[in-house]
C-alpha cells in the first residue's frame, strides 16, 4: 500500500522557504501527508510523499533552494518492520500467563515451548511436561500429560502438527490443551473423564519441520532428516509407522512428500510415540490432527479390508461431526482412511488400531481448499472450538465404553 | 450396438477442441485459443456433432457398461467435483467471484471401454466473496485414460448462476486498476499467518481463477488440486482493453501432497472474463519459499 513512497524530512530556512510549503501543502491532487506541518524555519517539516509524487515534490524542493532529507525510503517496508516488532513486543508481554496468550494467532516453536511451561507451573496438580524424545535436529519432543492420579490409567492421546505446515493444528493443540485445564472441574464430561482417565497431548508432533516452516518454506511437509544418497531431505511422518510399511500408498522416493523412510520408525519423532505409547501400554483412544480437508477418518489407510470395528467407528464418526457441525454449520466428510481420502501406508492410526488401540482417529481441520495450509488464524478458535465438540464425543464414548 | 460404439471410437482421433496438454506438462501454447466457450453457458467440449452424441447416448444405457453409483463421501465423487469446480471457476470466476464446492449430493460413474471414466455429480457450490450458495449444478466429467495427461471433459451446468452479479464490482476494479499511474504489484498472498490486505483480495481471485484453468487442465483421477499460494502478482502492459498480469502460483495436489509451482499469464477484463493466455511449470526449486518471518527465531 506504501510501496515505495517515501517520509521526507524538510528544512525550511527561512519565513519564504516556509511559505512555499504552506503552498505545496495546498496541492491536492499530490496526496501529501504532512506528519510535522510546515510552521517555522527553527523546526523540519516531515511529510508522506506517495511515490506518484515524488519526483515533482523533489523538482519543486530543488528548484527552490529549499533542504532537504530522505527519512523513510521505502514506507512499506518500515510498515512491515513495525508490524513484526509490534506483534514480537506482543508476544513477548504475552508470555506472562496463559490467560493472556494470545489463542487467535499463530505462534513459534519457542513460543509454544514457553506457553508449555507456563501452563505446566500455573496449573501442576493437572498438568505435567514429559520429554519423550529428540527430534533429528535435536529438538526436544514434549508431550502434555493431564491427569487427577492413579497409575497407569486407561488413557487418550491427541497429537497435532505432525505435518508442519498444517499450522491450525498446533494452534488448536494449544488452545485445546488449554481448555482441558480450563474446563476439569467444570465440564461435568471432562471432569468425569479426567477422574478416570489420563489424556496426553503432543501440540508440536515435528519440532524440525515446524522451525523450517517459520524460517525457510511455510509449505514444508515432512520431518528434517536427511537422506543418504540423495540431496532431499525428509520423512513423511504420516507414511513412516510399521503397518502396511513398503506397500502402495508410500513413496520410495526421497524427494516425494510421502517419502516413507528408509524403515519404519526411522523417524526418532515417530520412533518416540511408539516407544512411549508401547510402555505405557493402557491407551485407549488415539487421534491425529491434519489439516485440511474437513474429514474425520477411521483405519485403514493401507488396505481395502474393514476394520473389526467399522460399523461402531463409522457411527462415532458420524456422532462426532455432527456435534462438530453444531457450532458453526462447518460440514465434515467421513469415512476410512482409504476410500474417502486415498490409499496411504505406514500411516498413524492403522498402527494404533492394530496395537489394539480401538478408537484411533485422523482428523483434518479447516477448510476445503480455499486457503488450503494457510488458513487465516482469525479461523483459529472457531476451528478449535468446533474441533473440540468431535474430540469430546469421541473421548466420551471411549470413557462409556471401557475394554 | 458394438460397432455404432466402434464408429464413434474410431470419430474421436478427429475432435480437437480444446486446448491439451498433449506432450508434457510443461507448457501450455496459446492455452486458451482453442477453446470455445459460448458466454452464459457452459457447452460440452466435446465437439460431438448429433451422430456421435446419439451414438455415446446409447452407450450410456447399454447394459454392458451399467452406471455405477458412488458414495458421495468418497474420493472419486470428490476428485470429480473439485474438477467441475475448477471448469465452473475458469468460465465464470472473476476478481469477485470464486466458487467451491459446497457439498456433493449424488454420484454415479460409467467406464467407457477404451475411451476412459465419465462420471456424473449432482452438487452445490458456494461463491467465496457473497457465501451465496448455488445449489443446483450438474456436471458431467469425462476423464480420458491417456497415456499422457489429457484435461477432462466437462459439461457442466448450474441453475441461478448468473444470480450472483459482481459486474459493478469488476467495473469499478477495472477502472481503479486502467487509471492508476504505475502497475500493480504484489507478492505472497495470504501471507504466512493467512493474512490478505484488503486491495489484494481481487487479485488473489483473479490467480484463482487462472488457476483453475490450470488445474482443470492438470487433472484425472488420481489428482485432487486446489491453489495453495499466489507467490507474486504483477501488471504487465496491456495495449488493448484486457488488463494483463503475470502470476507465479503454487498448487497444492491433495493425493500426492507435492506443491508445484505454475508460472501464468491472464488476461481480464470485465466483459470477456478471465483468461490463460500462456503457463508453464516451473521446476521444484526455483523460487524462494515463502517463510513467516523475515528474522530468525
Amino acid at each position: 500500500m506504501y510501496s515505495r513512497d517515501q517520509v521526507l524530512r524538510i528544512a525550511a530556512k527561512d519565513v519564504e522557504q516556509i511559505t512555499l510549503l504552506k503552498d505545496l501543502e495546498e496541492l491536492e491532487h499530490l496526496e501529501l501527508d504532512f506528519w510535522k506541518g510546515p510552521t517555522h524555519p527553527d523546526f523540519p517539516t516531515d511529510v508522506h510523499v506517495p511515490f506518484a509524487s515524488l519526483q515533482a515534490v523533489k523538482v519543486f524542493l530543488e528548484s527552490n533552494n529549499i533542504q532537504y532529507s530522505i527519512m523513510i525510503e521505502d514506507l512499506q517496508s518500515m510498515v512491515e518492520e513495525e508490524k513484526i516488532q509490534i506483534s514480537r513486543s506482543r508476544s513477548t508481554e504475552q508470555m506472562r500467563n496463559t490467560n493472556s496468550f494470545d489463542y487467535a494467532s499463530y505462534h513459534t516453536l519457542d513460543e509454544i515451548y514457553s506457553w508449555m511451561d507456563m501452563l505446566v507451573s500455573e496449573q501442576s496438580n493437572l498438568v505435567s511436561k514429559i520429554h519423550i524424545g529428540s527430534t533429528f535436529e535435536n529438538h526436544p519432543i514434549y508431550v502434555l500429560k493431564f491427569s487427577t492420579g492413579g497409575t497407569k490409567r486407561p488413557a487418550i492421546w491427541i497429537d497435532t502438527g505432525i505435518h508442519s505446515r498444517e499450522w491450525v493444528t498446533q494452534a488448536s493443540g494449544i488452545w485445546m490443551a488449554k481448555k482441558l485445564a480450563t474446563d476439569y472441574g467444570k465440564d461435568a464430561i471432562i471432569t468425569s473423564i479426567l477422574n478416570e482417565m489420563d489424556i496426553f497431548i503432543e501440540i508440536v508432533t515435528n519440532p524440525d519441520g515446524f522451525y523450517f516452516t517459520h524460517t525457510q518454506n511455510r509449505m514444508w511437509r515432512k520431518t528434517r532428516s536427511t537422506n543418504s544418497g540423495s540431496s532431499c531431505v525428509g520423512v513423511d511422518p504420516n507414511r513412516n509407522w510399521d503397518v502396511g510399511f513398503g506397500g502402495a500408498g508410500a513413496s520410495s522416493n526421497p524427494c516425494s512428500e510421502t517419502y516413507r523412510g528408509s524403515h519404519a520408525n526411522s523417524e526418532s519423532e515417530v520412533k518416540s510415540i511408539v516407544d512411549f505409547v508401547k510402555s505405557h501400554g493402557n491407551f485407549k483412544a488415539f487421534i491425529s490432527i491434519h489439516s485440511y480437508s474437513q474429514m474425520l477418518l477411521y483405519p485403514y489407510g493401507y488396505t481395502k479390508t474393514p476394520v473389526a470395528d467399522q460399523q461402531e467407528l463409522h457411527n462415532l464418526a458420524k456422532k462426532a461431526t455432527d456435534a462438530l457441525s453444531t457450532l458453526y454449520g462447518t460440514s465434515y466428510r467421513y469415512g476410512n482412511i482409504i476410500d474417502t481420502i486415498y490409499q496411504s501406508s505406514g500411516c498413524t492410526i492403522d498402527w494404533t488400531y492394530n496395537q489394539g488401540i480401538k478408537y484411533s482417529y485422523t482428523f483434518e481441520l479447516r477448510d476445503t481448499g480455499r486457503y488450503g495450509f494457510i488458513l487465516p488464524a482469525n479461523q483459529i478458535i472457531p476451528t478449535a472450538q468446533e474441533t473440540w465438540l468431535a474430540v469430546k464425543t469421541i473421548m466420551e464414548h471411549t470413557y462409556n465404553n471401557p475394554y | 450396438m458394438r460397432w455404432t460404439l466402434w464408429i464413434v471410437l474410431g470419430l474421436f482421433p478427429l475432435i480437437d477442441g480444446h486446448p491439451t496438454l498433449k506432450t508434457d506438462q510443461n507448457s501450455l501454447e496459446t492455452a486458451d485459443a482453442a477453446l470455445n466457450h459460448q458466454n452464459g453457458s457452459l457447452n460440452s467440449v466435446l465437439h460431438l456433432d448429433d451422430t456421435e452424441k446419439a451414438a455415446l447416448e446409447t452407450t450410456r444405457n447399454d447394459p454392458a457398461f451399467p452406471m455405477k453409483e458412488l458414495n458421495t463421501s468418497h474420493y472419486p465423487a470428490t476428485r470429480a467435483a473439485k474438477v467441475a469446480q475448477h471448469y465452473l471457476n475458469y468460465h465464470h470466476g472473476s476478481p469477485f467471484k470464486w466458487f467451491m464446492v459446497h457439498a456433493v449430493k449424488k454420484a454415479s460413474s460409467e467406464d467407457i471401454p477404451e475411451v476412459g471414466k465419465k462420471y456424473h455429480i449432482q452438487f452445490s457450490v458456494q461463491e467465496q466473496a457473497t457465501k451465496e450458495i448455488v445449489g443446483n449444478c450438474t456436471a458431467e466429467i469425462l476423464f480420458r485414460h491417456t497415456e499422457v495427461q489429457s484435461a477432462p471433459e466437462v459439461n457442466c451446468t448450474c441453475d441461478d448462476l448468473l444470480k450472483i452479479k459482481t459486474s459493478d464490482a469488476d467495473h469499478a476494479l477495472y477502472h481503479h486498476i486502467k487509471h492508476q499511474p504505475e502497475p500493480m504489484t504484489g507478492m505472497d498472498i495470504p501471507d504466512s499467518h493467512g493474512n490478505i490486505p484488503k486491495e489484494m483480495e481481487p487479485f488473489w481471485y483473479l490467480g484463482g481463477i487462472g488457476a483453475s484453468f490450470i488445474m482443470w487442465q492438470q487433472s484425472n483421477e488420481s489428482t485432487l488440486y486446489n491453489m495453495a499460494h499466489v507467490h507474486s502478482v504483477k501488471q504487465l502492459n496491456s495495449e488493448n482493453d484486457l488488463l494483463a498480469f503475470e502470476y507465479v502460483v503454487l498448487l497444492h495436489d491433495m493425493v500426492s501432497q507435492e506443491i508445484i509451482h505454475w508460472h501464468m499469464q491472464v488476461a481480464w477484463n470485465p466483459t470477456q472474463g478471465v483468461k490463460v493466455t500462456q503457463c508453464h511449470l516451473l521446476p521444484k526449486g526455483t523460487l524462494k519459499q515463502p517463510s513467516a518471518e523475515k528474522h530468525k527465531i
